[in-house]
């Protein structure tokens, strides 16, 4: 290693370099800061914008820093005559075309032209002919272009290339008619998108969605977790008198470097939404009443109370969003298990809980992220990172990039920005059955066992040559994951999917990982947010209801902390009778649809993820706690007060904290002796036939990217994305249209549960034949029934 | 003694009286200050600094662009924007507020105008009634802008030459 070491000269300083290093990386390192737009330092050297220009001694002419690999002895001059000269120089050439129009673009005060036209522009312009003008495109509801101001840089081009995957923008024509536009006029797809923002140094590419609402100098700063996916993605929003206005990046190597998923980023435009509840309310003969805090929260003890005299306190059950922070998902247990009722559950998407006593203490991806990108091998069942959390997916990409084998058992395909191998799966029984077969492939492969209650299953199954290949990947990989994806857990063979996948892992001697939808499943877990575990994973010693279960026999009341059961439940139409026909549906929630405001009683204004102190776990079991970064919208709550105050009218003792850190202090305490670990032993599986051909049209069923969580949901930027707009179609394979006579149909009649619902139909052939694809979450699918199941459908 | 005889002989003959309406009589016949105000008015520089105004083009269009220059440079925080998008793409406010107690008139928001928007007038004389009134609108900014443009153009005017 020492070899490596090179010692360089920079402005008189004496510097250690390593081989392979360009100057400019070393002057970074060293805090000399040297002019630059094209360079960027996850982006490849394009070098074309000659800012850079150092003096490099005994080179007649001066050298870009960005594409000058450091040689031992060498001697550089950052800020000599000539460098000066020649920096000097560019700058006027970058400003010969660059209007001045600073005062209206939304990049002044943070754009890097800016800054080093101050420090190398000259005062007046020598350039008397006319300035170019280039013509804008709209490339789609989040990103806003005024192309006139591009300066040619091409990190757009190359962060579409070498991170997003996609070759979304590009650049025509040569020098002054050099033009930066997507190939095809179409938005940008990719879920990374709004990185360009960032990543272009000048005004061209800019958040649509802020377009002059606000200038930078005004906005005050405030550092937050990503509320949306269980990476936990850093990022700051900023504000304008305690309004949020943006949300940008906060560079953290070890889990989203310098990106953000758009999700992320443009959630934020949600928080605000006209269904967004102002003040406490109860509803009286059918009539909202608008109450004070003391009232609405005295109403709310009452009906519990008389709940909990006349019919027990098992029949009431609670419901809780996987994105809640940690000390919400405490206090809200605590809360239940206090007034007798162990019916607490954050899993609405889930559907199989068999396996619920032998499952790991908290989901875990079962290593860091860093390490995923250098993996050799992943087997992903159900789920698609790209779309459900952006961030992994980019680390599966790089790890794709390196070559390693990435390969995905799902009920459909997805449109991937990397190499990959997929396996499509129609039914829940036959995505079971691959997995078996995968596990027989390696058993024999291995000669190892398998757990008792997988034998039966795996002398059924044939192995094939897929399965063959993908068992062999593992195998000779030194560094695999399995992952089950946060999609898997709507099978209703779930508990299956987990003996298997845990199994194959085993068998390859590989690592496993588990995620789940939302932001803090693994924190939802440890808090006790589960019917039959307390904090830490300590058995309840009278589990109550799991969430399908308390939904299936319907509770008298309910409390609802920030969850939409019509919509995000397996079962939504189950979970929406229940709803009506509840005694008390007590809602603690950011907003109120029209569809909540018909079943519940009382709404409890929550304040949203911007606006409370928290906690996030994140898959990798890294606890990442903030600040609230808003003012509170009228007169709203953080959720940990408002379950404090009902704790404290229900006489539940002992949870008197006075700030949420006070809460994750006590949690920390009792989670210390917790190490997360995947490993399923002993898992109980329910009998099953997978012998029995179902020969009907079935459902298949995924959690669109944007219609993860309420505020997601309420973004209407990310709602008028591509993917924003197909969540609420129904998608079929065109043989299985054209079965069904629905081949030149624009919409279908679907008719699940009795309940008969229409929606616009696309054809795509991503879809396994024999199926019918319906978001879940999606508005509009309140009717609807089990996510995966029988399904009738018919042209309308 | 003879002190006092003085100061009884002054007090009989008025001297005093006599010696302040030497000054009365002087100011009677001089050269007149006082101005009927308001309907005489004392001549005022083109540089004064009065109330705020906002302008418009020729065109009606108002020049405002939103920018927040004004907000940014001024000393006594005395001007609030919103900005948004305006339906034809260009960046306008929807709210100019001059808080008038606040104000130093300095006039440090005309200088700092990219465009010329915000312009300090000649007009000095305004009162308010109720309280509140002091925080000046967008609106009533664009009326002032009207009413004086021609005073406004012909002051920025002649002094250009010295900017
Ligand atoms: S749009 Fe921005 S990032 Fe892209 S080439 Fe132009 S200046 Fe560079
Ligand atoms: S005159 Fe000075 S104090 Fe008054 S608004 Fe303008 S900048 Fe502020
Ligand atoms: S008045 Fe002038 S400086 Fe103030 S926001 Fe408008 S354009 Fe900008
Ligand atoms: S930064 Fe080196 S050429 Fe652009």
């Amino acid at each position: 290693m020492t070899d490596d070491i090179i010692t360089i000269e920079i402005d008189g300083r004496t510097l250690q370099a390593r081989k392979g290093q360009t100057v400019i990386q070393v002057a970074d390192e060293a805090g000399i800061h040297i002019p630059r737009f094209c360079y960027h330092k996850k982006l490849s050297v394009a070098a074309n914008c000659r800012m850079c220009l150092v003096e490099m001694e005994k080179a007649p002419k001066p050298v870009a820093a960005c594409a000058t690999p450091v040689m031992a002895g060498m001697k550089i001059k950052t800020r000599s005559e000539q460098a000066r000269e020649a920096q000097k120089g560019v700058m006027e050439f970058l400003l010969i075309n660059h209007p001045l129009d600073c005062p209206i673009c939304d990049q002044g005060g943070e754009c890097e032209l800016q800054d080093l036209a101050l420090g190398y522009g000259k005062d007046v312009s020598r350039f008397t002919e006319a300035k170019r003008v280039v013509f804008d495109e709209d490339i789609g509801p989040l990103v806003s272009t005024d192309m006139t101001r591009c300066i040619h840089c091409t990190r757009c081009v190359r962060f579409g290339e070498e991170i997003a995957g996609l070759r979304e923008l590009g650049a025509t024509g040569r020098g002054e008619n050099m033009r930066i536009g997507t190939y095809v006029k179409k938005a940008m797809a990719s879920e990374l998108s709004g990185n360009v923002i960032d990543v272009c140094p000048v005004g061209a590419l800019n958040n649509k969605p802020y377009r002059f609402s606000a200038r930078t100098w005004e906005l005050s700063q405030h550092a937050v977790i990503s509320p949306h996916d269980c990476v936990g993605s850093n990022f700051y929003l900023h504000t304008l008198r305690g309004k949020v206005q943006r949300a940008v990046p906060r560079e953290n190597e070890a889990i989203n470097e310098t990106w953000l998923a758009d999700r992320d980023r443009f959630s934020c435009h949600g928080i605000y939404s006209e269904q967004r509840i102002a003040q406490p309310q109860l509803k009286e003969r059918g009539k909202w009443r608008k109450v004070s805090w003391d009232e609405a929260i005295e109403v709310t003890v009452e009906r519990l109370q008389s709940v909990i005299a006349s019919r027990g306190s098992e029949t009431i059950g609670a419901l809780i969003s996987p994105s809640a922070t940690l000390e919400e998902h405490y206090l809200f247990q605590c809360l239940l298990r206090g007034i007798g009722s162990s019916n607490i559950d954050h899993r609405l998407q889930q559907c199989d809980f068999s396996h619920d006593e032998t499952m790991p203490v908290a989901p875990w991806l079962g290593m860091d992220l860093n390490a995923v990108e250098n993996l050799q091998a992943v087997l992903i069942v159900g789920g698609n990172p790209r779309k459900d959390q952006p961030l992994l997916g980019h680390r599966l990409r790089k790890a794709a990039l390196r070559g390693a084998a990435i390969m995905y058992v799902n009920h459909r395909a997805y449109d991937l920005n990397h190499l990959a191998e997929q396996y499509l799966a129609a039914t829940c029984d036959d995505l079971v059955i691959q997995l078996a077969a995968i596990a027989k492939a390696l058993m024999q492969k291995t000669n190892r066992a398998v757990p008792d209650a997988l034998q039966g299953l795996l002398e059924q199954v044939e192995v094939d040559e897929q399965q063959k290949t993908i068992a062999e990947n593992l195998h000779k990989a030194d560094r695999a994951l399995v992952l089950i994806g946060s999609q898997a857990s709507l099978s209703p063979l779930y508990s299956y999917i987990v003996a298997l996948s845990h199994c194959i892992a085993s068998l390859a001697s590989v690592s496993f990982g588990t995620i789940h939808i939302g932001a803090n499943a693994t924190g939802a877990c440890l808090a006790g947010a589960l019917p039959h575990r307390k904090v830490a994973g300590t058995a309840d010693e009278q589990p109550g209801l799991s969430a399908h279960k308390m939904l299936q026999s319907a509770r008298r009341a309910y409390l609802l902390f920030n969850v939409e059961p019509e919509l995000e439940a397996w079962d939504t139409a189950t979970a929406h009778r229940a709803m009506h026909e509840a005694e008390a549906i007590i809602a603690i929630s950011n907003f109120a649809s029209p569809t909540m405001r018909e079943y519940a009683d009382i709404l409890l204004p929550l304040a949203s993820f911007a606006e409370t102190d928290g906690t996030y776990i994140n898959a990798e079991g890294r606890w990442q706690s903030f600040t609230a970064a808003a003012k509170i919208q009228d007169d709203a709550q953080p959720g940990w007060k408002i379950l404090r105050l009902l704790a404290d009218r229900l006489n539940v003792s002992d949870l008197a904290f006075n700030s949420a850190a006070a809460i994750s202090k006590v949690l920390r305490e009792q989670c210390r002796n917790v190490v997360l670990n995947n490993t399923v032993a002993n898992i109980k599986l329910p009998q099953h036939d997978f012998s029995a051909h179902n020969r009907r049209l079935q459902r298949i069923a995924d959690i669109p990217i944007y219609s993860t969580d309420a505020v997601v949901r309420r973004s209407l930027p990310l709602q008028q994305t591509i993917d924003g707009m197909e969540a609420d179609k129904a998608s079929i394979h065109p043989q299985t249209a054209a079965e069904y006579k629905l081949e030149t149909s624009e919409y279908v009649s679907v008719t699940q549960n009795g309940n008969t619902i229409e929606f616009s139909l696309q054809l795509n052939e991503a879809i396994p034949e024999g199926c019918i694809w319906i978001g879940l979450g999606v508005p509009g699918t309140e009717a609807l029934g089990p996510a995966f199941g029988d399904i009738e459908v018919s042209a309308s | 003694m003879k002190r006092r005889l003085i100061s009884w002989l002054k007090s009989f003959f008025f001297w005093e009286l006599f010696q302040g309406l030497r000054v009365t009589g002087r100011y009677f016949f001089a050269r007149k200050f006082t101005i009927r105000f308001p309907e005489e008015r004392t001549p005022k520089s083109p540089r004064y600094r009065g109330l705020h105004a906002l302008r418009r083009y020729p065109n009606g269009e108002e020049r405002c662009i939103a920018c927040k220059l004004c907000e940014a440079v001024c000393p006594a925080l005395a001007i609030t924007i919103d900005s948004e998008e305006r339906e034809d793409g260009t960046r306008r406010t929807t709210r100019y507020d001059i808080d008038l107690f606040k104000c130093v008139y300095c006039g440090f928001c005309e200088e700092a105008c990219p465009v010329d928007a915000v312009v300090l007038t000649r007009f000095h004389d305004f009162h308010f009634e109720e309280r509140g009134q002091q925080v000046i609108r967008k609106l009533d900014l664009l009326k002032l802008g009207d009413r004086f443009e021609e005073e406004i153009a012909t002051d920025r005017q002649t002094e250009s030459k010295y900017r």
